[in-house]
């Protein structure tokens, strides 16, 4: 169709406005797709961080100390035998389990106190769960029985602690009483997740286990799994066997373990709503400013159209096609711009010690540097909808200039 | 049954609180195939009867029948669909579309009424072209043509859809005389060769001397009608 072609032909026209309306939707359309790929990062790397620190892939724990399990009560606590330990043991995709007894504890330095998160573990299935041992940056992980710790670097630098310095943890017992473990600092870790480093002591878990006076009891068993992304068969699979064994033991997602970081996920999603918004508003205005003083310049050549027997529907189209092209370059050059921004995050990343360095203030566990993601479906998305913004704010201007009386249009009345 | 019959048009304009009469009664009939010229002073209503005949603007008043329809009262969209199919317009600015060359903005013309095939309008579109004498100058945009070049461009888009009316406001009144009298003797030659009928106004004598008819337009009425030869 004519119209079609002469929509694009325009496009040609007033080259200086279209190319800053064609810049400002690039613009904006950068923004969008570096929100979204930041965002993105922030999110795989938050999930990454309580996969790899925090929770491994699944949690075996009672329903009764899973509800209370943010207060690490001491009850409900499971004491490991072998139908326990073969419930979980021949599950399809299983890596690791790592049985581990969480605790309230007060580190005191012989100068300070300070409140943290006492983790008995065994080190040996600990480090092929999780990923801290990966981490150390002094010392060593303890063994068995040996009355060590290994702290974060965050916690020790608050605590003025080294290597070979002491500490001991107040603890109070299942029965209430009060209780203390004296510890050699044997090593420090430095991981991407800010609880590990601020505020947690690890300590072998039979020194836990004997100083809390629980035997051999547990808070939970977390478990690694080669099937991160179908874990929810596992799940499955698991609580069938523990029903099958009557025992009231539940298996859990690490997702449900990371309710701040879904939750703040969810947020994303209002904020992504909120940048699409303005992104609109950027896009109309830049589009309906452009097709009115294109119609104000053309008022004759409108005219002229309608002269000639063009109806008002093809004069509309003629303004459609041409903002559809400005929508169409200015988000192909957003796409561009937007790609370089991400490409540029998911290379280099970016340094959070430049805005404080400690996500997790905002519940977020994340510290030093975050990176970006690629997500396709952004630009496609973004893509088609510059095209629609442009098609749909291009309507009513370009049906005012369409609907000028002819002989006004042209004789420019 | 004559091409145009316009009975008692009357046009008034409203300007602010004032009835600003353009056309007080205008009575005309225009045969197939004539060579008309309307002239008159300025603000006598020469580019308002143009505009009534032209089907760009509806009388207040009167009866205006083109080809036997009556159109005067006709909605905008047919209104536009007789503009399209029936009568072509060439402007004193002759309005080509700057981004088009020379042969796009025949085309153009054309391909609203014609959808056949890509060659069928190529050979028409070159034809008319070398008929007003663009031949080689088919693929220049407005700026790189002259006045007379840009007024034959807006001639050859006016007949290119080989209407039955063509109507020229002025078309002559940008153009140096040599190329005043060139445009004239191509609607001429237009006018003998495909019988399309020429109504146009013009302040230019020279113009005038190739019309058949001349009507003349005084105070928004007519105030003679007068055929040579």
């Amino acid at each position: 169709m004519f119209s079609i072609k002469l929509g694009l032909k325009n496009l040609t026209r007033q080259k200086r406005r279209n190319s800053i309306t064609i810049l400002v939707i690039a613009f904006a359309f950068f923004i969008y797709l570096f929100l979204d790929s930041v965002m993105g990062g922030m999110e795989q790397l938050s999930f990454n961080n309580i996969i790899n620190f925090e929770t491994g892939n699944i949690q075996v724990a009672y329903p009764q100390y899973w509800e209370e399990r943010e207060e690490l009560p001491l009850e409900n606590l499971i004491y490991l035998n072998q139908d326990i330990e073969e419930s979980i043991k021949n599950i399809d995709g299983l890596l690791a389990t790592s049985p581990e007894l969480r605790f309230i504890a007060n580190l005191n330095n012989g100068i300070d106190e300070i409140a943290v998160i006492g983790l008995g573990i065994l080190p040996e299935k600990y480090n092929e769960v999780y990923t801290t041992q990966q981490y150390l940056v002094a010392g060593s992980i303890f063994s068995p029985g040996e009355s060590k710790a290994v702290i974060g670097k965050g916690l020790a630098e608050l605590m003025d602690l080294k290597i070979g310095d002491y500490i001991t943890l107040l603890i109070r017992t299942k029965e209430e009483t009060f209780n203390t473990i004296d510890l050699e600092i044997g090593g420090l870790v430095n991981t991407p997740h800010p609880m590990i480093n601020n505020g947690i002591v690890f300590v072998p878990l039979d020194i836990a286990q004997q100083a809390l006076n629980v035997e051999n009891g547990v808070s939970m068993i977390t478990i690694r799994t080669n099937k991160e992304k179908e874990i929810t068969p596992i799940i499955d699979d698991i609580n069938q066997n523990f029903q099958k064994k009557n025992i009231n033991i539940k298996a859990y997602s690490w997702r449900e373990s990371a309710e701040t970081v879904i939750a703040y996920s969810a947020a994303q999603d209002a904020e992504t709503a909120v940048v699409l918004t303005v992104i609109l508003v950027i896009g109309m205005i830049g589009i309906i400013n452009n097709v009115i003083l294109s119609a104000l310049e053309r008022t004759r050549e409108i005219g002229m159209m309608k002269a000639l027997g063009m109806r008002e529907w093809e004069i509309v189209l003629v303004f459609m096609i041409e903002a559809c092209g400005v929508g169409i370059i200015g988000g192909l050059a957003g796409c561009l711009l937007g790609a370089a921004g991400v490409g540029w995050m998911v290379k280099y990343g970016y340094d959070l010690s430049y805005i404080g360095g400690d996500m997790s203030l905002y519940g977020i566990p994340i510290l030093d540097k975050i990176y970006g993601v690629w997500n396709l479906s952004s630009f496609i998305f973004i893509f088609f909808f510059g095209i629609i913004i442009a098609l749909f704010s291009s309507i009513a201007p370009a049906y005012w200039a369409a609907h000028k009386d002819p002989v006004k249009a042209l004789y420019h009345r | 049954m004559s091409l145009l019959e316009l009975k008692g048009v009357k046009k008034i304009y409203q300007q602010g609180k004032i009835k600003v009469p353009a056309l007080r009664g205008v009575d005309l009939i225009v045969e197939q195939g004539e060579f008309s010229t309307i002239f008159g002073p300025s603000g006598s209503g020469k580019t308002t009867l143009l505009n009534m005949i032209g089907c760009l603007d509806t009388p207040t008043e009167g009866e205006i029948r083109l080809n036997g329809n009556k159109v005067s009262d006709l909605s905008r969209k047919a209104l536009a669909m007789t503009r399209r199919f029936n009568i072509g317009f060439v402007f004193q600015s002759y309005n080509l579309i700057p981004v088009l060359t020379a042969y796009e903005n025949v085309e153009f013309a054309i391909r609203l009424i014609d959808h056949t095939s890509e060659l069928k309008v190529k050979e028409r579109v070159l034809k008319i072209l070398e008929e007003v004498g663009l031949k080689g100058l088919e693929n220049r945009r407005p700026n790189e043509l002259s006045g007379g070049e840009s007024q034959r461009v807006a001639i050859a888009r006016a007949l290119v859809k080989e209407p039955k009316l063509v109507l020229a406001d002025e078309p002559t009144a940008n153009l140096d005389s040599k190329n005043a009298a060139d445009v004239v003797k191509i609607m001429v030659k237009m006018n003998k060769e495909l019988g399309t009928t020429f109504i146009f106004s013009t302040h230019d004598p020279m113009v005038m001397e190739y019309a058949h008819r001349y009507i003349n337009l005084k105070d928004g009425m007519i105030s003679a009608d007068e055929r040579r030869g």
